[in-house]
């Protein structure tokens, strides 16, 4: 029989420029993981799933995931594995927790992600990103780094829609702010409107303050059964309702469209159809604003408002705290930072407390909320629907 | 850029962080397309079966799924429908900001997102007309028997038709 699957804790390092290594920080998210579930002896978790896109390259670490059960002290039984999906890789690792928990092949299933981005000298890491587009095709160009698709797009956003420098500067500013209220972030301060306009540029349009920072960090959940669930937490339940992960193209000359993501809505389609909702029925969403940009086009994509009109949506304080779907209330990408595998369980963390109604920066009665993440250029879309009921 | 503090690296190829690809026919079975490029011929595979042409060159087709592909000359012409200048950030290897990235349509077929190369800041718009640019890069030493052969690779980006 299918069974229910719970995501029933989690924690995480702090984020940043860190002291440390890769494994410290997934030792360091662990802990903070277990702290949230007193009633679980970790002994007992019986699945692994790691998620990190970059342990070859900056760790040198390939077999990642027994390195991990034995240094976070969990002795899997069912489950033990590494997840790369890049910047979505740690949303991939809760989907197939979640599948192996529903089809009765593991019962309590921890994922961890996270990376050690940061190298003792800058430029490789930096050159480490031309590993994460197609190497043979589009690293020779010089877009290993996104910045620059993702500034094309905003150019093109711009002229097909008629949206801002004001409106990208929306996005930094809500995130940055959200991110000043999470001790866990990189960035604890906030910054202001005409700051974020008046940012460094990196590639025009997008300043500094539109590009998430390069971030150190780990985040950790723990997913199990509805019926083990219940036996280990007296916090109010929260369900997985629906996932989906979408794929139509991945090197830049194959992208037919920059500024509508295509197979972000089919994965929307998709995952609204599993989870039985609507894009109105959410109540707070984690979007992967890597870029201001990002989430701009995310809410349009998403079906939380009409085509080209992002940026007015997110000036207007439509995805703020107090709007239709408060968004990134932890301070997303651009605040919290991204460590690729970290942040998809980041996500899942800060929408399983907001369910529960124990955020920090709480959203009254929340009981959807959503995950997404792209990766690549706009290659892959991965979304997770969580819900205080079951599908 | 050497490796300063790493004594084992210094001065060493690592096809792990090559930037390029490797162009031999020992590491890719498109090596036409470099054989081509050589030339001045920006090239792709097109599919006798079902008609298309998948840009970058396959050894399958992706539409339908057979491997009975010929090889096809593309424009080395076409035209900025965008384009940015990159001034942080840039990937070592390529050279001092900034790093100017177009989208360049060539006519009948796609709209490649290339390095733009001899060109000065502030210099392209878009409407522009680009020309295929095609230069050299690091050889690859590559052992074949007992020699270590410098094998030549090379790479395209596009410059402004002045």
């Amino acid at each position: 029989m299918e069974r229910k699957v719970c995501i029933i804790a989690g924690g995480m390092s702090r984020w940043g420029a860190r002291e440390g290594s890769q494994r410290d920080f997934f030792q360091e998210a662990a802990k903070a993981c277990y702290e949230d579930i007193p009633g679980l002896n970790p002994k007992d978790i019986d699945g692994l799933l790691v998620a990190s896109a970059m342990t070859e390259r900056t760790s040198y670490q390939t077999h990642l995931a027994p390195l991990v059960a034995e240094n976070v002290g969990v002795q899997p039984k069912n489950l033990c594995a590494r997840v790369e999906l890049l910047c979505g890789s740690g949303s991939s690792a809760i989907i197939l927790a979640f599948a192996m928990i529903k089809a009765g092949q593991a019962d309590v299933v921890m994922v961890v992600g996270g990376e050690k981005l940061n190298t003792p000298q800058k430029w490789e890491t930096f050159y480490s990103q031309l590993a994460s587009v197609d190497h043979d095709w589009d690293g020779p160009q010089g877009i290993g780094l996104p910045p620059p698709a993702f500034a094309m797009m905003a150019k093109l956003h711009m002229k097909k829609y008629g949206t801002r420098k004001e409106h990208l500067a929306a996005v930094t500013v809500k995130n940055r702010r959200n991110a000043s209220r999470n001790p866990k972030a990189q960035f604890q301060t906030p910054v202001s409107l005409q700051e974020a306009l008046e940012g460094r540029m990196v590639v025009p349009p997008l300043t500094l303050y539109d590009c998430c920072p390069i971030t150190d960090g780990a985040a950790a959940v723990i997913l199990a059964g509805k019926e083990i669930a219940k036996d280990l937490t007296d916090k109010p339940l929260v369900y997985i309702r629906g996932t989906a992960q979408a794929s139509l193209s991945n090197m830049s000359a194959n992208i037919p469209n920059l500024t509508t993501w295509d197979s972000l809505r089919i994965a929307a389609k998709q995952a609204y159809g599993k989870a039985g909702i609507g894009p109105q029925d959410v109540d707070v969403a984690m979007t992967h604003d890597c870029f201001t940009i990002s989430e701009i086009i995310e809410m349009e994509d998403l079906g939380f408002c009409e085509k080209g009109e992002g940026g007015r949506f997110v000036f207007e304080g439509q995805n703020d705290l107090g709007g239709q779907v408060p968004t990134n209330t932890d301070g997303g990408l651009l605040g919290c930072g991204h460590p690729f595998g970290g942040t998809g369980i980041r996500q899942g963390l800060e929408v399983m407390k907001q369910l529960r109604g124990d955020a920090v920066q709480q959203v009254p009665d929340a009981s959807i909320g959503l995950t997404h993440n792209l990766s690549g250029l706009i290659a892959a879309h991965t979304l997770v629907v969580y819900g205080k009921e079951a599908a | 850029m050497s490796n300063p503090g790493i004594s084992i690296l210094e001065g060493k190829y690592m096809v792990t962080m090559d930037q390029y690809p490797q162009q031999s026919k020992e590491f890719t079975q498109v090596h036409q397309f470099y054989e081509n490029l050589q030339e001045g011929r920006l090239t792709t595979t097109r599919c006798r079966d079902c008609g298309m042409e998948p840009f970058p060159p396959r050894i399958l087709c992706p539409n339908c799924h057979q491997s009975n592909l010929e090889w096809v000359d593309w424009p080395t012409t076409g035209t900025v429908v965008e384009f940015t200048e990159e001034a942080m950030g840039i990937p070592l290897g390529f050279g001092e900001p900034p790093l100017i990235h177009a989208l360049v349509e060539l006519p009948g077929k796609k709209t490649l997102f290339t390095r733009i190369v001899n060109c000065r800041e502030g210099e392209l718009a878009c409407g522009d007309q680009l020309k295929l640019a095609v230069f050299a890069v690091d050889p690859v030493p590559q052992e074949i028997g007992r020699e270590v052969v410098q094998i030549k690779r090379v790479c395209y980006a596009f410059e402004p038709v002045r």
